[in-house]
């Protein structure tokens, strides 16, 4: 259509829904940056149109999740409704209605992973993750880069996308080591045969809008080129503001806008951010007239005079960060081949995962397949434990593309498993059929 | 001036509604219209038709003690069309946000000062800035100040208004939170612009009523219909005249409900004139209200109206062929053919097709002959135009429908629970109601009514309407302010604990301050729009955010229950 709006913007902001009432995500959350957008003026612009939200369905879920012992007793209403904005996004780029979207909705989602125990880090379901299947399945759209933004590492959407090499995952984050979840480090880079193509760069406290802006322009707009993605998505937190109260970096509504200018994404999906005074107002009316193609230029915060000014040593840092995610980038092939060779037929790995919100523990074992043929099918061995529960499943997972030896497999393992009866649950989540099967 | 039976004659209200192309009168005593009268709208002076129309229901009643004399009148909408209306001195206190230098209708002088999301001020305004926006504007006689969030800070806009009056002492300042209590200053500042730009023009047209009205010896209080459907007495219409935008649609609609009595099904109305048809949805009985202001000359204001949608089709519109495609509308070149007019239309067509008895039945089926294809009857021709004018009009209704499930809901619940809107009724007025509705009814396979007098709907709408009035209350319990935007107040919260149902008693008591100033008589009120959100600083609940916004409901006047003023 020649006459595409230039965004649409699906603006959800959960008036009613909270994790509980003095939750940072709580109905306030998005109040203010409402107050903005409407005294602005911007769902006025003849460049915005403005999206209800649709509502996914469970099947859009499981396309990603597996929940145990279901997701719909996992979660709310709203993250039917928060999913479902992501989709409407999706679908008004997908069918040229628009030329980029926005999702400003919550609850958000990237710290979800593919098994769901509960909720961690605000999250339950990943909402990009659930969109770019559905993009995928509905549009059969190929090459996804991901960018997120979000102050905190985006480790569910790195875990659901992490055996995918037609996912790139890029997070910047403020480092592991000072800030939850404490993960998303160099060395995390996808298992062997999508060595790469997951990309952590984790920053200093203090990064400004300079710091940041140097690994945008020397690091990721490079590697978006080389990767050639159909599709950029941006998981747009915006705990990087200097006010934030849960972060410690120093990005203002004009570095937000700066980026989301630079970065071009098709589509974006808010993720965190709890300044809800004094940063998500302007940084939300910054991002929406960057990505409308307006002039963003006068979108200053009133207290901008607290953003702290970038150290030398975290700018010196933030250069060899860049530098060395450069090199890697340059000898991920390289890098690939030795890990295939290393691990030979299956590559695994085990790690415990914390949910935050309700106290679980969980035990996660992963395998998966090395296949020359296909990516491989995966089997999950998961025990979580809280005070109020203790749940098992053995779950496998067949990817789009299998080959039929990696089908039959998969089916073999679990029903296996099931004969020995280890565990409580056993499902086979069919990517092939669009399918999630308890057995 | 309370009303007192029998002293103004038999309780005659006069309404009058001016159209594009004809000025339609009724009087109303006790629900029921007593006379009517269509006139020629004369646009270039329009106190004449008024005053053509007053003529003769003085004459037809025998009386000149009317209740009221209510005007929906197109003198604002066509002052700004035409171009008609005065420069204005725009001074905006923008702060930091959208550029909106380029999207005003006239270039704005900018000021400093910034009034933030919780109504705190976060960059005082500069007396000396404005004094150079006297002089930058020296030749303007009427002044606008609007700022970002003054609805939640009046202050800034008050201060800037006194120092410009101090200077110059303009003719008349409007201000953006006083003309729209509502979030969004784009649209403040465009209403508010307007609303200095034709005060000078419907000033003049005011007192000129007022003074004929006098030397006629009618001594009736004047009203203004509103686009919301409400009225507004005309001495305070003078200082809110771009309220009288778009009454047309909003007159007619109140005019249904007053001729619906008390259906309350869901539906559309349709009222089906000369060029246009215009669409409203009802709900229960009552019309669905825009979400947002009206437009005018392209530029969104903060006039509240109803959900409405105009579709260039009537019964004066054309039907022709052009590249072998039957069209209708929505030129129109005159009358029916039937009534004397030059070309074939809808009416001719409804005529020929026998679904209606107007003007001459001969030349109506002439005309179809005219438009006939080779082998074609006239009634065949016939048929086509009007399904033709039928699928026009259902298109409209179904994108009107369509954009209703589109409006965006910012709560779970609502979205999961939404329910569909369901057609159940039709109610048709306007003069080409009763061709048209039927069909149209059927199409939809939904139940029609067609009220007896529709053609007059607009001016029996505007001679009922309710007079109305509504004010924004915010809360802030942690910061321990409250505003009225409307009023242009902001004072301290009573000690205590405040609730929300505190909230709308406190916003009762200023509406009722506000009616009996405007000398109004305070009905039944509705909240319109309440939100209650905690604030939670820290892990501690600080205060609440309250938002009301309350109104004298619009609607029809009860007789003799309801006082006017």
């Amino acid at each position: 259509m020649l006459n595409a709006q230039r965004l649409g913007l699906v603006f959800f902001p959960a008036f009613d829904w909270a994790i509980s009432p003095t939750h940072p995500e709580r109905e306030e959350r998005l109040l203010y940056t409402r107050d903005q957008i409407v005294e602005e003026g911007l769902l006025d612009m003849p460049a915005i149109r403005e999206y209800k939200p649709k509502i996914a369905t469970i099947q859009d879920i499981e396309r990603v999740h597996v929940g145990v012992p279901d997701i719909a007793s996992l979660i709310t209403n709203a993250h039917l409704v928060s999913a479902g904005g992501a989709i409407a996004a999706a679908d008004a780029v997908m069918k040229k209605e628009v030329q980029r979207a926005f999702a400003l909705v919550r609850p958000p989602g990237h710290h979800a992973m593919r098994i769901v125990h509960g909720t961690r880090g605000f999250c339950t379901i990943n909402m990009e993750a659930i969109m770019i299947e559905y993009l995928r399945k509905t549009y059969g759209i190929g090459k996804v880069a991901i960018v997120d933004t979000d102050v905190h590492h985006g480790d569910g959407t790195q875990d659901v996308f992490y055996h995918d090499p037609n996912t790139l995952f890029i997070s910047f984050h403020q480092d592991g080591r000072t800030l939850y979840p404490g993960t998303g480090f160099t060395n995390e880079m996808g298992s062997p045969n999508a060595l790469g193509t997951t990309l952590n760069i984790p920053l200093p406290p203090g990064t400004t809008d300079r710091g940041l802006h140097e690994v945008l322009d020397h690091l990721i707009m490079p590697i978006l080129g080389d990767f050639k993605p159909d599709i950029i998505i941006n998981s747009a937190g915006q705990d990087n503001h200097y006010s934030d109260p849960l972060a410690n970096m120093a990005i203002t509504a004009q570095g937000y806008a700066r980026l989301a200018d630079t970065l071009k994404a098709d589509i974006a999906v808010l993720e965190g951010g709890y300044s809800i005074e004094d940063a998500l107002p302007y940084v939300n009316v910054g991002i929406v007239l960057a990505m409308a193609g307006m002039d963003y230029s006068k979108v200053i915060e009133p207290n901008i005079a607290d953003c702290p000014s970038q150290t030398s040593s975290v700018t010196h840092y933030i250069k060899d960060v860049i530098k060395e995610r450069q090199d890697m980038w340059g000898k991920k092939e390289k890098l690939q081949r030795e890990a295939i060779m290393k691990h030979g037929e299956f590559w695994q790995t085990e790690r415990s995962i914390y949910y935050d919100d309700e106290g679980i523990n969980e035990l996660q074992k992963e395998r998966i397949r090395l296949c020359p043929h296909c990516s491989g099918y995966v089997i999950i061995e998961t025990k979580a434990r809280s005070s109020l529960h203790y749940k098992t499943a053995y779950i496998g997972m067949i990817p789009q593309m299998a080959c039929p030896a990696c089908l039959k497999a998969a089916y073999d393992m679990v029903h296996k498993a099931k004969k020995q009866g280890n565990y409580q649950h056993y499902m086979v989540q069919n990517k092939q059929e669009d399918r999630l099967e308890k057995l | 001036m309370g009303f007192i039976p029998g002293k103004r004659g038999d309780n005659m209200f006069l309404g009058l509604d001016i159209g594009g192309t004809f000025t339609d009168g009724v009087v109303v005593a006790d629900g029921k219209i007593v006379t009517m009268v269509k006139t020629p709208t004369t646009k270039e002076n329009l106190l004449q038709c008024i005053l053509t129309v007053v003529d003769k229901m003085v004459e037809d009643t025998g009386s000149k003690a009317f209740e009221r004399i209510a005007l929906s009148t197109t003198i604002v909408t066509n002052a700004i069309v035409e171009g008609n209306i005065d420069q204005v001195g725009l001074c905006i206190m923008p702060g930091p946000g959208m550029n909106i230098n380029d999207i005003l209708p006239v270039a704005p002088y900018i000021l400093s000062g910034y009034i933030d999301h919780r109504g705190r001020e976060m960059a005082q305004p500069n007396k000396e800035e404005v004094l150079s926006a006297c002089r930058h504007f020296s030749s303007c006689d009427v002044f606008v100040v609007s700022g970002k969030f003054a609805v939640r800070n009046p202050c800034f806009e008050l201060a800037v208004t006194d120092w410009i009056q101090g200077q110059v002492s303009p003719m008349h300042i409007s201000t953006g939170g006083k003309v729209s209590g509502s979030l969004n200053f784009l649209r403040r500042t465009n209403s508010a612009y307007y609303n200095g730009a034709v005060w000078r023009h419907f000033n003049a047209f005011a007192t000129a009523v007022e003074e004929a009205l006098k030397m006629r010896g009618i001594y009736s209080p004047v009203f203004v219909l509103k686009a919301d459907g409400g009225t507004l007495p005309l001495s305070v219409a003078r200082n809110y005249p771009v309220e009288a935008i778009f009454t047309g649609p909003a007159a007619s609609t109140i005019g249904i409900m007053g001729m619906n009595g008390d259906a309350h099904v869901s539906g559309i109305s349709l009222d089906i004139g000369g060029t246009t048809t215009d669409i409203a949805l009802w709900q229960k009985g009552r019309p669905v209200l825009a979400k947002e202001g009206a437009a005018v000359a392209g530029h969104g204001t903060g006039v509240q109206g109803f959900r409405l949608k105009s579709v260039g089709i009537g019964g004066d519109s054309l039907a022709f062929w052009e590249n072998h495609v039957l069209k209708v509308g929505p030129m129109r070149h005159g009358p029916a053919m039937a009534a004397g007019g030059p070309k074939p239309t809808v009416t001719d067509a409804m005529v020929a097709a026998g679904f209606i008895d107007f003007g001459d039945r001969a030349l109506a089926v002439k005309a179809m002959k005219l438009l006939a294809l080779q082998g074609q009857s006239p009634e065949e021709m016939a048929s086509q135009v009007l399904d033709k004018a039928v699928n026009g009009i259902c298109q409209s209704i179904a994108n009107l429908l369509d954009e209703q499930a589109a409006e965006p809901l910012y709560h779970v619940e609502e979205i999961i629970f939404e329910t569909k809107f369901v057609l159940e009724n039709i109610i048709g007025v306007g003069g080409g109601a009763a061709g048209l509705v039927p069909l149209v009814a059927k199409k939809l396979g939904i139940s029609y009514t067609l009220p007896e007098n529709g053609r007059v709907a607009n001016a029996f709408g505007a001679a009922v309407a309710r007079p109305t009035l509504d004010i924004t209350l915010r809360a802030d319990t942690a910061e321990g302010y409250y505003t009225v935007a409307e009023l242009g107040i902001k004072n301290r919260l009573p000690r205590g604990k405040f609730s929300l149902q505190n909230a709308y008693e406190l916003a009762e008591k200023h509406l009722a301050e506000l009616a009996q100033k405007n000398g109004i008589f305070i009905g039944e009120t509705q909240i319109i729009q309440s939100e209650e959100f905690n604030m939670v600083r820290g892990f501690t609940t600080v205060g609440k955010i309250m938002t009301c916004r309350l109104q004298v409901k619009p609607g029809v006047l009860q007789y003799g229950k309801e006082e006017l003023c």
